[in-house]
């Protein structure tokens, strides 16, 4: 199996151009297949992933253009594994949930052709690769919130695009500089990442390339004063547009930041440690602060997600194994709480048109299942141990705990505020007596809601008590991504920093 | 005493003339067979000029590069590279003629006669480096597309054909001045002798002269290439010419003043004669951001496509000031991924080609015409789509990998700010492209209407189709362009 991850990525995509045959009324049923047979090839590549062996495995590499080092470059390590498993898991359970009956067949289309784009985000090792996927991700977003959103949805939908392309185009005017200082240094052109990361830069560059990554990275995080297009594509996607938004997509920008601006520019990141740690406290607690304020179910949890990806940014900048494995552990289980958490709120709004809370409440009488689900949910991600949320945002604490306790503190705040909102949202739409009668008459969640939440909820709750077979393998590969900085680190407080900072390896 | 010229037929290389004998012969030959029988249908004389592009095309590549007749002619690199690229998109716009409905100006063979004749000028005007031949090259091209604009036969048309025959006119004057001057401070009108006078001379009391030759023909290039503030007239002429016509303007002029462009201020970079550098580089950023800001306000969609290929032009502008082979790679390697996507998008304005206004009193084209496309044609909406991603430089789209290329020769050359600008202007021109995405997915059709594939014949689906192609497969074809280009650009010396 040398060529899985091409098969990997590009098979949604031959899936997707095959759909346009298949009858209006079996495309939903074809989705869930392909996605089940994808997710089933990324169980596959897990089961012969070689989880001692820290580097990139599974590698295809050939050159396309070669004469300007543009080459087809795929491999997997574990901080990407995960990331890879998590999507195929997300767009499964997402198609199988789907409750979308108006132009199916051209959602189910469209979101196979999303797929390719998210899987091979993770998979590409070639820059030139990367940025493909990563601004070909836009497309069928744009048409997924666009044609199926809410009542704002163009606007929408084109803020989300104009916004992740300007940061991205900044970020291909960084690419192409690293690749001529790299055929400056070695004389030839190459985009490989890996190639990328043998090659060290005085500190002025490192600084200027570090903005312009951070600029692409940043705003599709998104950090705090780039995060205004979320609550926006959130409030007006569909259910599943969401849930693709909030599990997978978000995470390109913070997989961006470990797997280029970290390894890339050391000396720049460690300089950058305390203003990103600064924003992304500003992150976690002042849109902790909007959640609460808000009326809206959808915008409580896209808020929160805003939130909860602040803490995955404290975490990669705490430079230690720790906080960047606790932050990519933060990443999946982000991805599959946050994913939940739309997917819940997509199916009371699919019963009742509404999502403000002011019209529920006493809705753990009605449907029992569906209020345990949520509650579940919930405290995964509030971070309740032995819950999935609760491992990341342990480990990312105490990662960055060992850079700066004071904002460590402030960090912490997240879980107390975090509970404050989301008990806030399940106090008032879950408990107490019931204030809308016509919600006498929901219906619980049937079978077929029951199918894609009953995985979620064993997921959050196995990976929440033993992490351990997805965080080892994380952290094999985050070390050596910490090696690869320290050995390029120039400025000795950098390396030292670095090196201080992962003690428990000194020994 | 004029001593007699002793030129055998050999050292006059005539061979070099054979392309461009092979175009202005073919015209001819349409001219006469028009004599000997008339009303003959449109498709012959499209299989004829198809005919004589393809054997003009293959004796440009048979050609072996050098001078010939008496020097004037120059076959270098740098000529094949733009003669091919003009060859190949005259061979994609004939076939457009053979639309499902009657357009007027095809039933003339003269159209067709003119067309070829446009092409032998423009060839001689790249295949020169004599200030002179440059002229008249200029002059016949332009002149017969004055022509070829008028005959689209709307009052819009002969609007745009005045106003193209004015501008170009002054651009014109302009140039003739521009070559004076150059004339007067250095005695010649080779470029080659131009650029050796001026290394040896420069510096010296008539820099002002030498630098006022280049900006007068520097304004008149930026008529020809429509760079600000000399673009005034392009959104118009765009309008009233026919819409495969516009996206034609757009590409082969173009590419054609960019060759003698580059010929002539890469003499001004090598010499490091700043003031020229700037001009060239402000007039580049000038022209691609003001053109976006107006592509953003346009209702017509051609008038939108209009001012993007003025950016898109601006944005090219940049890579002669930058000066390296690099750059100069990239201007052709960008004209001939654009070309496909440009006229692709060209066509399908011309497939819903109507002949009443039907959404508006002003616009042929505005924004609504094609409002919820995808429920009307499917497939027509996904190649526009395709088409506008590719122009706002979304990967693997062709025009992505020209932009690539090109702001990685601005990086390489330290022109880090540029190359960040260039960036800005394609994050706001993806607004404008978006904006028709929009109008074709994400809203209802206003009118039932057919209006849309009005035009649709299948000439016209199979230029679409190569249009397509290679829009979307430039990733596998990029790596083979790169280097033919690249290769000939250095043996050339650019």
């Amino acid at each position: 199996m040398s060529n899985i991850l091409t098969i990997l990525v590009f098979f949604p995509a031959l899936a997707g151009l095959l759909g346009f045959v298949i009858d209006k009324n079996s495309t939903r049923v074809y989705g869930v297949a392909i996605a089940a047979i994808e997710f089933i090839l990324s169980l596959f590549l897990w089961m012969n992933f070689d989880s001692l062996n820290p580097t990139f495995q599974f590698i295809e590499h050939f050159p396309i253009v070669k004469d300007f080092g543009i080459s087809y470059y795929l491999g997997v390590d574990g901080i990407s594994l995960f990331l890879v498993v998590m999507t195929t898991f997300m767009t499964l359970i997402g198609m199988m949930s789907m409750t979308i009956k108006e132009d199916l067949k051209n959602m189910v289309i469209t979101l196979l052709f999303l797929e390719m784009t998210m899987v091979g985000v993770f998979l590409a090792l070639d820059a030139i690769m990367f940025y493909f996927f990563w601004e070909l991700s836009l497309v069928p977003m744009l048409y997924i919130i666009g044609a199926w959103g809410g009542p704002l949805r163009v606007y929408a939908s084109v803020k989300f695009f104009l916004y992740t392309f300007s940061g991205s185009l900044i970020m291909l005017v960084g690419m192409l500089f690293v690749a001529y200082s790299f055929y400056s240094a070695a004389g030839a052109w190459s985009f490989a990442i890996t190639d990328w990361y043998a090659l060290g830069f005085d500190i002025e560059y490192q600084f200027w390339l570090f903005l312009a990554f951070f600029v692409g990275f940043a705003i599709k995080v998104p950090m705090f004063p780039f995060h205004t297009w979320l609550p926006y594509a959130h409030g007006q996607a569909p259910t599943i547009g969401s849930v693709i938004l909030a599990a997978v997509l978000l995470k390109m920008g913070t997989y961006g930041f470990v797997r280029f601006s970290l390894p890339m520019f050391p000396d720049a990141s460690v300089m950058m440690i305390t203003p990103i740690a600064i924003l992304s406290i500003i992150m976690v607690i002042y849109t902790a602060m909007v959640a609460y304020a808000q009326e809206d179910m959808k915008q409580v949890i896209a808020y929160s997600s805003v939130s909860h990806m602040g803490i995955v940014m404290l975490g990669i900048f705490a430079m230690n194994s720790e906080g960047i494995s606790g932050s990519v552990f933060q990443m999946l289980s982000h991805g599959i709480v946050s994913g939940a958490l739309f997917m819940l709120v997509g199916v009371i709004y699919e019963r009742t048109h509404t999502k403000y809370m002011s019209e529920f409440g006493g809705l753990a009488s009605i449907m029992p299942k569906y209020a345990l689900v949520f509650g579940v949910m919930l405290m995964a991600s509030v971070g309740l141990p032995l819950t999935i949320g609760f491992v990341g945002e342990f480990l990312v604490l105490i990662g960055f705990y060992k850079v700066s306790p004071i904002l460590t503190i402030l960090a912490g705040t997240s879980i107390i505020v975090g509970a404050v909102y989301m008990l806030a949202l399940f106090k008032r739409s879950f408990f107490g007596p019931v204030t809308n009668e016509a919600n006498r008459k929901l219906k619980d969640l049937n079978a077929n809601e029951l199918v894609s939440f009953i995985p979620l909820v064993a997921l959050v709750i196995w990976l929440g008590i033993y992490p351990k077979p997805v965080l080892s393998i994380i952290d094999n590969s985050v070390k050596t991504t910490l090696s690869i900085m320290e050995q390029k680190a120039i400025t000795p407080e950098a390396k030292e920093i670095i090196i201080s900072k992962n003690s428990k390896e000194a020994k | 005493m004029v001593t007699p010229i002793q030129v055998t037929l050999g050292e006059l290389n005539l061979p070099l003339l054979a392309p461009m004998l092979i175009a202005i012969f073919g015209g001819l030959g349409i001219l006469v067979i028009d004599l000997i029988k008339s009303n003959l249908h449109k498709s012959l004389y499209v299989m004829l000029s198809l005919m004589i592009f393809g054997a003009d095309l293959f004796t440009v590549l048979g050609t072996v590069q050098g001078r010939g007749f008496f020097d004037l002619m120059l076959f270098d690199g740098l000529s094949i590279v733009s003669q091919i690229l003009i060859l190949i998109a005259s061979m994609l716009f004939i076939p457009l003629a053979l639309t499902s409905k009657r357009f007027h100006e095809f039933s003339y063979p003269e159209f067709f006669a003119l067309f070829v004749f446009m092409v032998a000028g423009l060839q001689f005007m790249v295949t020169t480096d004599n200030l002179i031949l440059i002229f008249v090259g200029i002059e016949t091209s332009s002149l017969a597309l004055y022509a070829l604009i008028a005959m689209h036969n709307r009052s819009h048309s002969f609007e745009a054909a005045v106003k193209y025959f004015t501008m170009g006119a002054v651009a014109a004057g302009f140039y003739a001045m521009g070559s004076a001057a150059i004339y007067a401070t250095t005695g010649s009108v080779e470029l080659w002798q131009i650029s050796e006078a001026l290394s040896l001379g420069g510096g010296n009391a008539n820099m002002l002269l030498i630098t006022g030759g280049a900006v007068l023909i520097l304004v008149a290039f930026a008529f020809k290439l429509s760079l600000f503030p000399f673009h005034t007239w392009a959104p118009d002429v765009y309008e009233g010419a026919s819409a495969p016509l516009a996206g034609y303007m757009s590409i082969v002029p173009k590419v054609a003043a960019f060759t003698v462009a580059l010929r002539i201020f890469s003499i001004y970079i090598d010499l490091g004669i700043e003031s020229v550098q700037s001009i060239i580089l402000i007039l580049s950023v000038v022209t691609m951001t003001l053109a976006n800001i107006m592509a953003l306000v346009q209702q017509d969609v051609k008038r939108m496509l209009a001012y993007s290929s003025i950016s898109h032009a601006g944005f090219v502008m940049a890579a002669i000031a930058i000066g390296t082979t690099k750059a100069s790679t990239a201007i052709f390697v960008y004209y001939a991924l654009f070309m496909f996507t440009n006229l692709g998008a060209f066509t399908m304005l011309w497939i819903s080609r109507h002949k009443v206004k039907a959404f508006s009193d002003r616009f042929d084209h505005p924004y609504e015409k094609f409002a919820g496309m995808i429920k009307i044609v499917p497939m027509g909406a996904v190649v526009m789509a395709l088409f506008m991603l590719s122009l706002a430089g979304v990967p693997p789209f062709s025009v992505f990998w020209g932009k690539l290329y090109l702001m990685s020769s601005a990086v390489d050359a330290g022109y880090i700010k540029l190359a960040i600008i260039m960036g800005l202007n394609s994050a706001i021109a993806a607004y404008y492209y978006l904006k028709l995405i929009v109008f074709m997915f994400l809203r209802e059709p206003i009118k039932s209407v057919h209006i849309v594939h009005y035009n649709i014949s299948r000439p016209l689906m199979v230029v679409i189709g190569i249009a397509v192609f290679a829009t979307v497969g430039s990733v596998f074809f990029f790596d083979k362009l790169l280097t033919f280009v690249y290769a000939m650009m250095s043996v050339s010396g650019f």
